[in-house]
């Protein structure tokens, strides 16, 4: 037995149980040789993705890096960078069409060309209070162009990253009136644009963790107008294309609980003496505690996999009153068996799957065991003798799990994960006979609404990250998303749900086409619905909602058939189980549902279904 | 560790990519059109990058084919070509 778990430690993911979650290594920057090599092997034949550069130098090396990172993070499409005019920022901002992200780099001679080196003006104190006017028209400008330019593409913007001209009387080291009034307009006019839905902004704090060393190249400035050493080009494309990306965050966090949650083993100290303060020198153990409830607000699941006494858990949790209640906690994995049977029973409880999850524990070996049966997984140790590692691993999970903005259904996901789980047990005491009547008897409330709204990230998140209720696994970006919602004959269909266990909040999307038979030049033909993308998240699930959102659509649209943009995916088994069971056959590309079809196969109506006063 | 020549020659072959191995020796600002300013300032920082040195902006202007760079480098870099063995 212990033969085994050495086996499995050493051969079967020790190594990545055992990564310490570290921000990137300056050592690790991209070379230009690299990313011309990257940029060159790349697939030319893919799907573009037509990203803007914008700037108001030579964007050169920039532009290189920029599309290496993007071809690293985009292996399956071809990256193309636009850039713009040399010395006119703004225009480039105006000009701007025809691309699905715009990368907006903003350095200090954009905002007054007194501020660069390739322009001679005057750096006399009394032309400071000018400089400061100037720049503060700039921001204005560039607020107005970039807020405009967001209302049709994401946007993602890097502030001034280079040192200030010595255009200041103080000394360098002293920081001028002068530079802190400058910075403040920056600070302004990046809290101004951080309310503006589809905008990102680079977090200085961030690029000085990957760019501390020199970052000017005046040499190249001069010559070319390129202002970056390259190391310092690299790092800043690798963060700007880490923007580009709309990375899904992890769904669940899977904890152990001694050593990790708490210093000490509850079962040898007792439920006094563990611990997570500074007086016990288990601070770290406190701060890990206060993130997991910070992410429980933001909607992460978080359940425990622990092997320990229940009680004695449940005493720790009631008697000491850790700042990650129990109530932030579900399930509870509590008991002596191996953690893999835990962490499986937790996936069943979310009804996610292990890709979606991040585990933690202080054991290396319950890590492994873990890892070899839920390879999916990603398993971080809790470096519980090195608050310094600990701490480091409090960033990454915040990488892993960092979202844009929190939704209203974040708020709602673990209570109505928790709600599931009591309605599939109270499902199962019903006879068969009375299955059909429980739904009525949960006094369930569909919401749908028709208006489109291009930029509700909601409704592109669901798309974007749902799996299993899925027509077809296709992903969206921003742009193409809001592309499509413009054109007239698209619809979208959002739809919310609440019921006597509680609101689950915005469960449902679907989007789709509407086609005139009648405009084929075939006046027989039939109108119809072609639906391109249809999610449900899990947590709706067993309420029947798939049929009451199919039939609100013949009514709503006055169809008569739904045209199914579908596609099979490894894990969209209860989408082709619904096409199958309302169609009476398999599912299968552009299969159809007709509306006399759909009356035959349909359950009766089981809740209340109404249209938003919005849509 | 690969000579001189070979690791300019792998410097030239990413700078212009459409340029057949064989004839990257006898390269020119002359001979290739797409030996313009932007590409051969890509060139001076692969080769500054290749080479970890840094061309001086005097020396730029002079360094307008393949022949001409790999003199200025052993000239420069006389342990470069040394290690090299060349």
């Amino acid at each position: 037995m212990a033969l085994a778990v050495w086996d499995i430690l050493f051969s079967a993911g020790a190594d990545d149980c055992s990564q310490q979650p570290s921000l990137p290594d300056f050592d690790d920057e991209m070379k230009l040789a690299e990313a011309l090599s990257i940029i060159h092997s790349a697939p030319v034949d893919g799907p573009q993705l037509r990203v803007a550069l914008l700037c108001g130098f030579t964007p050169l090396h920039l532009e290189t890096f920029l599309r290496a990172h993007l071809c690293k993070l985009f292996p399956d499409r071809s990256p193309v960078v636009q850039t713009g005019l040399y010395g006119d920022l703004l225009g480039n901002l105006q000009r701007a069409t025809d691309i699905s992200v715009a990368v907006v780099v903003i350095e200090w001679p954009d905002l007054d060309p007194r501020l660069g080196l390739r322009r001679l003006g005057s750096w006399e104190p009394s032309q400071l209070p000018d400089i400061l006017a100037e720049v503060t028209r700039s921001c204005d400008l560039l607020q107005n162009a970039m807020a405009a330019l967001a209302r049709n593409i994401p946007i993602v913007v890097g502030f001034p990253t280079l040192p200030l001209v010595p255009v200041s009387f103080s000394r360098p080291a002293r920081a001028s009136e002068f530079a802190l009034e400058l910075r403040s307009r920056i600070a302004l006019l990046g809290a101004a644009l951080s309310h503006i839905a589809g905008v990102r902004i680079v977090d200085p704090q961030r690029l000085d963790s990957l760019s501390s060393f020199q970052r000017q190249d005046v040499n190249s400035d001069l010559a070319s107008g390129f202002p970056y050493t390259l190391a310092h080009a690299s790092a800043l494309a690798e963060l700007l294309a880490e923007l580009v990306v709309n990375r899904h965050p992890k769904k669940g966090l899977i904890t152990d609980l001694d050593d990790t949650v708490w210093r000490g083993i509850v079962g040898e100290v007792g439920v006094q003496g563990i611990s997570w303060d500074l007086e016990s020198q288990s601070q770290i153990h406190g701060l890990y505690q206060q993130l997991l409830r910070s992410l429980v607000a933001t909607g992460t699941l978080i359940a425990v996999a622990s092997k320990n006494d229940r009680s004695l858990v449940a005493e720790a949790f009631a008697s000491r009153e850790p700042i990650l209640r129990e109530k932030d906690v579900f399930p509870f994995e509590v008991h002596w068996g191996p953690k893999s049977e835990s962490v499986a029973r937790i996936l069943a409880a979310w009804n996610i799957s292990a890709d979606d999850v991040v585990c933690v524990d202080d054991s290396t070996m319950d890590l492994a065991e873990i890892k070899s049966r839920h390879p999916a997984a990603e398993c971080l140790l809790f470096p519980r003798d090195n608050p310094q590692e600990a701490y480091e691993l409090l960033e990454r999970l915040r990488d892993l799990f960092g979202k844009d903005r929190i939704s209203e259904e974040d708020d709602l996901r673990a209570a109505s994960l928790r709600n599931r789980a009591q309605l599939q047990y109270d499902a199962q005491q019903a006879s068969p006979e009375a299955a059909a009547d429980f739904l009525r008897f949960i006094d369930g409330r569909l919401t749908l609404n028709s208006k489109k709204q291009p930029l509700d990230p909601r409704s592109l998140e669901l798309v974007n990250k749902t799996n299993q209720f899925n027509l077809n696994g296709r992903r969206f970006q921003e742009s193409e998303w809001q592309n499509w919602l413009t054109a007239p004959e698209s619809v979208l269909v959002a739809a919310s749900y609440r019921d006597k266990y509680g609101p689950l909040g915005k469960i449902a999307v679907i989007g789709g086409d509407l086609v005139n038979g009648a405009s084929n030049g075939n006046s027989s033909a039939k109108r119809r619905l072609c639906i391109r993308t249809w999610v449900m998240s899990c947590r709706a699930f067993s309420r029947l909602i798939e049929y009451e959102c199919a039939r609100w659509l013949f009514a709503k649209f006055d169809v008569d058939e739904l045209e199914f943009d579908f596609l099979p995916t490894a894990r969209n088994t209860p989408m082709q189980n619904f096409l199958q069971q309302v169609r009476n056959a398999p599912a299968g590309p552009h299969c159809r549902l007709s509306r006399e079809q759909f009356a035959e196969t349909c359950p009766a109506p089981s809740h209340i279904v109404e249209e938003s006063p919005n849509g | 560790m690969a000579d001189l020549e070979s690791r300019l020659t792998k410097c030239f072959a990413l700078a212009f990519p459409e340029l057949d191995r064989r004839e990257i020796s006898s390269a020119s600002t002359a001979s290739l059109a797409s030996w313009n300013s932007l590409t051969g300032i890509t060139l001076i920082a692969l080769v500054e990058e290749e080479f970890s040195l840094n061309v001086s902006p005097e020396d730029v202007p002079d360094l307008i084919s393949f022949d001409l760079i790999l003199h200025y480098l052993r000239r420069v870099s006389p342990e470069i070509s040394r290690d090299a063995g060349a």
